[in-house]
């Protein structure tokens, strides 16, 4: 794999990344479904999970930067199985709606398992490690890609506020606590 | 709160990923990976109210 056609997967990633974070605020404004704690979490670790491939877009790729990416989609997995869990009883409706049959938390464990997946498939090529010293040409289609995650991370920074307010977000919020203060 | 201050962590993170040094982004990126674990780690040893 040549270190253009990496960066290009990487930019995709990121894409794919933006995907995940909108259709989670998707979730949370067309069904007014507000996100649990844990929720929260897994959508910082899905965040979290774009600065590895920023790191590659920006410096080119690197082992540090994928290992960076790898540990965020193992935290987040686990998050998302701790939720699970938490919901694994039989009888348990689970938290919020499901979509396709699975509940969010599910999808994302999916989603970091798939993640861990791609990760260890991209560090199985070496070339796209050769020629450091080169610099990355960044598009217009990668700039857009960086800034659509990093503006949907910068959202996320208002809604949270927005529903936990100053104190410590509820296990169940079923309103936005500083609008509710507000009025 | 503690969720606002990572999603603003991870924001900043970004930035400097972008337009600051490797080095500063992965410290930053260090020490917001950290935090995560500690929010989790504070949230999985909450008493689970579970009825069997």
């Amino acid at each position: 794999m040549t270190r253009s056609l990496a960066v290009a997967l990487n930019v995709l990633g990121l894409y794919a990344i933006a995907l995940v974070l909108a259709a989670a605020f998707a979730a949370q404004l067309l069904l007014d479904e507000l996100p649990c704690p844990l929720c929260l979490l897994q959508r910082i670790q899905f965040a979290l999970l774009a600065v590895g491939p920023i790191l590659n877009v920006r410096f080119g790729p690197r082992p540090s930067h994928y290992a960076a990416s790898l540990l965020v989609a193992a935290a987040g997995a686990a998050v998302a199985m701790r939720q699970i869990l938490l919901h694994i009883m039989p009888g348990d409706p689970g938290y919020g709606s499901a979509l396709l049959g699975y509940h969010y938390y599910t999808w994302a464990f999916i989603g970091f398992a798939v993640a861990i997946v791609l990760i260890a498939a991209m560090l199985l090529f070496d070339r796209e490690f050769e020629d450091d010293a080169q610099p990355v040409a960044v598009g217009a289609f990668a700039r857009t890609g960086v800034w659509l995650v990093i503006g949907l991370t910068a959202l996320n920074v208002i809604s949270t506020l927005l529903e936990c307010g100053f104190a410590a977000c509820p296990d169940n919020p079923l309103a936005y606590e500083l609008l509710k203060r507000m009025r | 709160m503690e969720f606002t201050a990572l999603f603003l962590a991870v924001t900043i993170v970004m930035l400097a990923a972008w337009w600051g040094t490797r080095a500063l982004a992965l410290a930053l990126f260090a020490v917001t990976f950290v935090a995560c674990v500690a929010t989790y780690l504070h949230h999985a040893s909450d008493v689970l109210k579970l009825s069997f």
